[in-house]
């Protein structure tokens, strides 16, 4: 079992008062599954998503990733672990602008301390595995809204990580390229690739072979979706 | 992350945002091109004041009769002292131990003629002692012989000054000039000497250019008295063959004179070493001071760093929130800034080096006033520059490290 959640609450301060963002939560997952976290904003799935990725920690409750107990860890061995085993990938691609694609590829790999020929191989490998090998040169605000997020898929990947977090990855996307992300994510898949991604659209979950539904917190449905047609895929339009 | 790597992403920040990095660092680069340039002038004092001194020999000590007036003169007369005289530089001479040599001297202030030009100065009679005691050399010519002293003869050595203003630039030796009412023969000039201008314990400040030297015999034989009281010779100056008992010699020399002039106080003793030391004490001070100020305005520079890397990192808050969410540590974005606070002060300590240097420089060739570039200066600046660097860019790279991934990842 890759994540082991019992019991999870997380309450936030907002000045005086307490806010439960998320209660209740059991949830478990295995390597190689592809899982679509659904609900409305607001209800607490990037709380989640957050919590999943270790950016941040939760009130109550465990939390065993890869059977190491999140929850006791300092704020060094949670960077680690983001590092090398959790690759984020998010709507506005957060890549860093005055960098070229290749070194923002680069990046987590210099956080991990990769020798410098070794991390310029492996990122080209990666940017070639997203369709990008002859764009390592260009900087984010030369590549297309598709490219970019195909830059971030390959930073997440290089470190070769346990699992993909996206959250809400199509959603600055026009529809032709929100199902070429859906594509790759289906591939990595089923390469054995264990994917996470958060979405407010149906059609988009519909890739998954897992949908989880929450609101207000709670995770309200858990389903296995055997249909999984990215053909179907209709998304914005 | 290793140490290179931070540097050249330091380096990368820094070079996209050319002009503020370079509006960041123009305080530093002021700040350690004043502390250069200030020291530097002191520096110069320093040397110039020091010059003063061993242009009256460091190993020497000098015994003047004191200023008086005719009333205080004829005040000690009565009470049976001669004022300086041979035999006081006779009785030190034998009494005193270590003494290499005792050379007295008269002066007075006369007019020095050669046709229709005429120059202030001081004649000065001296004896062949003098050359033993003072590093006297002159440009034309000879300095006063002991066979021209025996005989008295009516011989003048001119100072740079007299010899530029009677002769030109034409050679005085060999040609003849009138101090007071007396001709003299030139028989030599004296090389340009470092001004002395400021009053030296009883020594009235003077231009030594403007001296004229003679035999000290014939200056008692053909030059008139000032009035009757006046004393036989006007100063002694006695040179010890080591300078570490200069004040236990001054205190003999003391008493020595006190039992011949029968106590009457008439005279007064200078050790230049001593003015010398005390002069590069305050100098001392003064240049701390000086080197104080530009520190503050290095300073001033450290607070201009800490603002733009505190506005910087409000503009990178989303960059550092990206950097933590794919696994920078706490350490790694605190390393980042402080290398960038670190590259910028140092690149400012350079150019402010170079800057100090060419300051120091053009402040001589433009003014007269003498600086002198020392190394531990420069060091004192450069380091002080980085150590400003590192201090005032701490606190914002600690405050970046410590902001929260998830909330800065969402900032806009």
């Amino acid at each position: 079992m890759l994540i082991d959640i019992q019991n999870l609450k997380k309450d936030y301060l907002m000045g005086e008062f307490s806010v439960t963002a998320l209660s209740e939560i059991n949830l478990q997952i295995n390597k190689n599954e592809f899982v679509a976290i659904m609900g409305p904003s607001g209800s607490g799935k990037s709380t989640l998503m957050n919590i999943l990725g270790c950016l941040d920690t939760p009130t109550e409750g465990t939390y065993l990733f890869d059977n190491m107990d999140i929850t006791q860890l300092d704020d060094d061995a949670l960077s680690a672990i983001r590092n090398k085993h959790i690759g984020f990938i998010f709507q506005s691609f957060n890549l860093l602008p005055r960098m070229t694609a290749l070194q923002n590829v680069e990046l987590p790999l210099m956080y991990a301390g990769v020798e410098k020929d070794e991390r310029l191989k492996m990122a080209k490998a990666s940017l070639e595995k997203v369709g990008l090998g002859d764009r390592w040169r260009h900087k984010p605000s030369e590549l297309s809204g598709g490219q970019r997020q195909r830059v971030a898929i390959a930073r997440a990947l290089v470190t070769k990580p346990g699992i993909i977090l996206a959250d809400e990855p199509t959603g600055a996307l026009d529809s032709k390229s929100g199902i070429e992300i859906m594509e790759i994510f289906t591939q990595l898949y089923e390469e054995g690739h264990t994917v996470l991604i958060i979405t407010h659209e149906r059609d988009v979950a519909a890739c998954a072979n897992r949908i989880l539904e929450i609101r207000d917190g709670m995770i309200t449905n858990d389903t296995t979706n055997i249909n999984t047609k990215i053909g179907e895929l209709s998304l914005a339009n | 992350m290793q140490l290179g790597e931070n540097i050249s992403i330091a380096f990368l920040g820094l070079i996209d945002h050319k002009f503020r990095s370079f509006l960041t660092i123009l305080g530093i680069i002021f700040g350690t091109a004043s502390v250069i340039a200030m020291v530097a002038i002191g520096e110069g004092a320093k040397k110039q004041a020091i010059a003063k001194y061993q242009d009256l020999g460091v190993s020497n000590i000098i015994v003047r009769d004191k200023d008086l007036t005719d009333n205080e003169l004829e005040e000690v007369r009565m009470k049976f002292s001669k004022g300086l005289s041979f035999a006081d530089a006779k009785a030190i001479r034998e009494i005193l131990p270590g003494v290499i040599s005792v050379a007295p001297q008269s002066e007075i202030k006369l007019d020095a003629k050669s046709g229709d030009r005429s120059s202030k100065s001081t004649v000065i009679g001296i004896t062949p002692e003098i050359l033993e005691v003072l590093n006297y050399t002159t440009e034309k010519g000879a300095f006063i012989t002991t066979d021209q002293y025996d005989r008295q003869l009516k011989v003048a050595v001119l100072g740079a000054t007299v010899a530029r203003e009677l002769f030109s630039y034409e050679n005085p030796v060999g040609r003849s000039v009138k101090l007071g009412d007396q001709w003299f023969e030139v028989v030599g000039t004296m090389e340009t000497k470092a001004l002395f201008t400021e009053t030296v314990g009883e020594l009235a400040s003077r231009d030594l250019n403007n001296d004229v030297y003679i035999p000290l015999s014939t200056f008692n034989k053909r030059i008139p008295k000032e009035n009757q009281y006046a004393s036989e010779i006007n100063q002694l100056t006695v040179k010890l063959r080591n300078s570490d008992e200069l004040i236990e010699s001054a205190a003999v020399i003391r008493n020595i004179i006190d039992r011949h002039h029968f106590n009457n106080d008439d005279f007064s003793i200078i050790v230049p070493f001593e003015l010398m030391k005390q002069e590069e004490k305050e100098s001392r001070i003064y240049n701390f001071l000086l080197a104080s100020i530009a520190a503050i305005s290095l300073i001033v520079g450290g607070i201009g760093i800490m603002n733009i890397m505190l506005a910087s990192i409000l503009e990178r808050t989303r960059e550092i929130g990206i950097r933590r969410a794919i696994g920078g540590r706490k350490a790694d974005i605190l390393g980042q800034f402080l290398t960038e606070a670190v590259v910028l002060s140092i690149s400012g300590g350079i150019i402010g080096v170079f800057l100090g240097v060419f300051l120091s420089v053009g402040i001589t060739w433009i003014t007269d006033i003498e600086t002198s570039l020392t190394l531990y200066s420069i060091i004192i600046a450069f380091s002080f520059s980085v150590m400003v660097g590192i201090t005032f860019g701490y606190l914002p790279a600690k405050r970046a490290a410590n902001l929260k991934p998830i909330e800065s990842i969402r900032h806009e």
